[in-house]
């Protein structure tokens, strides 16, 4: 998950890696992945209200081979899985995936009893490492699960938690 | 010299694949086409991969049960696909409507047909390269959501409507919001004319840019802005009215050129009319209950076969419910406008230019999984 | 009217019924009562059980309600369609050149699973652009062999309905320019909406 496939250097620099990581955080650059429902609650996001770009993630690359994170926002389908699994060996490492919305997370209200044509989660296939509830999550939402993978990438969080009133 | 280049042109097509993973404003969609050079030979749309069995779930599922599935066929019109649903049950069961539920549906129809024409123009302009527009339409679109947030609970995938009436109803902040809203998008609907439809390249790649014929339309089932902006005249709350519709005074843009210029100038045209019919549904918005006085216990349609149509923001949305009398359906067909609109683009899109065959994609406002189902 | 019109036209394709001693609905629209067939049976009467009313000639006993021939006007509010053309499946063609004359446009074409009949029944829905008029035409097939004859050659709309409605059910519509599946993959050998369908 994450950087685990990267080859690590023979001498390592405690603080070059932090350095490098807070580099990394600071700039993720999403894929745009938009497969149904949450596609728009993800452009939302990428708007001028609620604005990813605040937080270095407002370059949406078409091509795999320029991202850092895939955002799987909506229904993977039978038919679309070696697709989204083909993009996502595409793209370089470090590579992070996040799950948005309950039908990437186990499928969503599509799932039923001899359901025929959709994989029921993203991580049947991949290894997922932020999940965001919803149905479609609160663009809001989807800031939060940004900047929890930020916190996974650099292993402090660098923004205020929003504490329920 | 000329029959030998023609020759060698049979021999230079190549196929290309566009899809299904492309920049995310349509969905996934697939189109398989035979180039040559920059012209489209043949195109073929494949679709698919985001087949979700709606029509499988309105068997499994019971009459109320199948309600949150109608808001994910369309998101962005999701209460159009509710309205129609819960129509055709009503319909079939015959379950009356109090009139202020009417007026809630028609008031909340019509401003989700708003935000959908909104988000239809920032994507399709984004298509054609511009990026601004997105934004400035994701401002009034916001504005929409939150007067919508408030009184449905949801931002985009709606299921508001219950079998006979509405659940929520509206309170004076709403009505005022609504009123504030229209007013300043009336106000900003000359700066989109001026910045953006008058624009001389939007012009230029739009003008003459894939015309479909009235026949064509006809042959293949098109409904909605695709076939109003080919001189047909046909909305389904003017042809066929339901609900409260024939108490509102509102105008069907038509235009007759057919090319997506026609099709985008219907769209924008809808949103001035959208806003007209909400304003007289708040004028004339009557007391009353929200819900039917006999509270619809478990709904049992008669035995048969039922049709409903409403008019969602991309064309005749119906409902086909076969009812066998147990408390799911039969059978339950969900006729999608964008399916018969789609389906001509493989004519449509013949001798055209890649990017002209973009716009015409862009122009016919696609949403995929509404096609899939 | 024309609901009238068409009822007419489509009339003439019911006159080789040997069957049937009642003559198709020559008069006006006005006169809805079909002689002998539907004169009791409330207009709301969906077709399925049409036969099951007071018809003479209709097999009325056995579990296979055969619709009556002729068209059957519905009550409109109540159903939400006028007109109810049940034929053979080999006359859908026909009907189809016929509506495609008067400019009706293809709404839909979607199939329906009865598997206490053993049938399959093929539904298609046409709307006209001008004038309210939705005429409903349905054909019934056999579960085991089904295959009804394609028309998208008149109406090309409906070669993507008619690859859904085989890619569900497994009908075949013959003279089709390609029956591989629309909403499947492609390698897709099963057919969802059979009411025995075991994913």
């Amino acid at each position: 998950m994450g950087t685990q496939d990267v080859q690590p250097p023979i001498i390592h620099f405690d603080s070059l890696d932090k350095i490098l990581s807070l580099g990394r955080a600071n700039s993720l650059w999403p894929m745009t992945f938009g497969l149904a429902c949450c596609a728009i609650e993800m452009m939302a996001t990428g708007a001028s209200r609620f604005d990813l770009a605040r937080f270095g993630a407002e370059v949406f690359r078409p091509s795999p081979r320029q991202c850092d994170v895939m955002i799987v926002a909506g229904t993977i389908s039978k038919k679309m899985e070696p697709a989204v699994k083909t993009l996502y060996d595409q793209m370089p490492e470090p590579k992070w995936v996040i799950a948005m919305g309950n039908c990437a997370i186990s499928g969503g209200p599509f799932v039923f009893e001899g359901q025929y044509g959709i994989v029921e989660g993203a991580d049947k296939f991949l290894p997922v490492d932020i999940y965001i509830p919803g149905c479609p999550p609160r663009p809001e939402a989807l800031i939060e699960g940004i900047l929890e993978l930020e916190e996974k990438v650099t292993g402090f969080r660098r923004w205020p938690r929003v504490e329920a009133k | 010299m000329n029959g030998f280049l023609q020759q060698d042109l049979n021999q230079e097509t190549f196929t290309l694949n566009l899809g299904p993973q492309h920049p995310a404003t349509h969905g996934v969609l697939r189109v398989k086409l035979v180039m040559d050079g920059e012209y489209i030979v043949e195109a073929e749309p494949v679709l698919g991969y985001i087949h979700r069995m709606h029509e499988k779930m309105g068997e499994n599922r019971t009459w109320a049960k199948f309600l949150p599935n109608c808001g994910r066929m369309d998101y962005l019109s999701a209460l159009s696909y509710n309205h129609g649903y819960v129509a055709a049950v009503e319909r079939a069961a015959g379950i009356e409507v109090p009139e202020r539920a009417e007026y809630l549906r028609v008031i909340t129809v019509e401003l989700n047909r708003i935000s959908s024409h909104l988000l239809w123009f920032g994507a399709f302009v984004l298509d054609l390269g511009g990026f601004t527009p997105l934004l400035y339409a994701f401002d009034d679109r916001e504005q929409i959501l939150d007067l919508l947030e408030s009184v449905t609970g949801s931002r985009l995938t709606y299921c508001y409507f219950r079998f006979g009436g509405v659940y929520n109803d509206i309170d004076d902040a709403f009505i005022t919001g609504t009123r504030a809203f229209i007013k300043r998008l009336r106000k900003r609907m000359p700066m989109y004319d001026a910045l953006v439809t008058k624009n001389i390249i939007l012009i230029k790649r739009l003008k003459d840019i894939g015309p479909i014929s009235k026949d064509m339309a006809r042959r293949y089932g098109a409904t909605g802005p695709v076939a109003r902006g080919s001189g047909i005249n046909f909305d389904v709350r003017r042809h066929e009215p339901y609900s409260v519709y024939p108490e509102f005074d509102f105008d069907i843009p038509v235009y007759e050129e057919g090319d997506s210029m026609a099709r985008y100038m219907v769209r924008m045209d809808e949103i001035e009319q959208s806003m007209r019919i909400v304003e007289q549904a708040l004028d004339k918005l009557p007391e009353g209950e929200i819900k039917p006085k006999k509270a619809v216990k478990m709904v049992k349609p008669e035995k048969g076969d039922y049709y409903h149509a409403v008019e969602a923001a991309r064309g005749s949305f119906g409902v086909r419910l076969v009812s066998d009398g147990t408390n799911s359906a039969y059978r339950l067909k969900l006729r999608s406008p964008t399916y018969s609109n789609l389906s001509l683009f493989g004519e449509a899109a013949r001798g055209m230019l890649l990017p002209d065959a973009l716009a015409l994609m862009g122009s016919l406002d696609l949403v995929i999984p509404e096609i899939d189902r | 009217m024309l609901l009238a019109k068409i009822k007419e036209a489509l009339s003439s394709l019911y006159e080789d019924i040997q069957e049937a001693p009642e003559e198709p609905a020559i008069e006006e629209a006005a006169a809805e009562a079909v002689p002998e067939a539907e004169a009791a049976p409330a207009p709301e009467a969906p077709a399925e059980e049409g036969g099951a009313a007071q018809d003479a000639e209709a097999e009325t006993e056995e579990p296979e309600p055969a619709p009556p021939p002729g068209p059957k006007e519905m009550d409109y509010k109540a159903k939400g369609f006028h007109l109810d053309v049940a034929l053979e499946p080999e006359k859908v063609v026909a009907a189809a050149e016929i509506l495609n004359r008067e400019n009706f446009f293809i709404e839909a074409i979607t199939g329906v699973d009865w598997i206490d009949e053993q049938q399959l029944e093929v539904v298609y829905d046409f709307n006209h652009f001008a004038e309210l008029c939705r005429v409903v035409v349905r054909a019934r097939l056999d579960r085991s062999n089904p295959e009804i004859p394609t028309i998208s050659h008149i109406y090309q709309g409906a070669n993507w309905h008619e690859r859904e409605t085989h890619d569900f059910f497994g009908i075949i519509f013959t003279g089709h320019p390609n029956l591989e599946p629309l909403l499947l993959p492609e390698d897709a050998d099963f057919h969802p909406l059979l009411k025995d369908f075991k994913a």
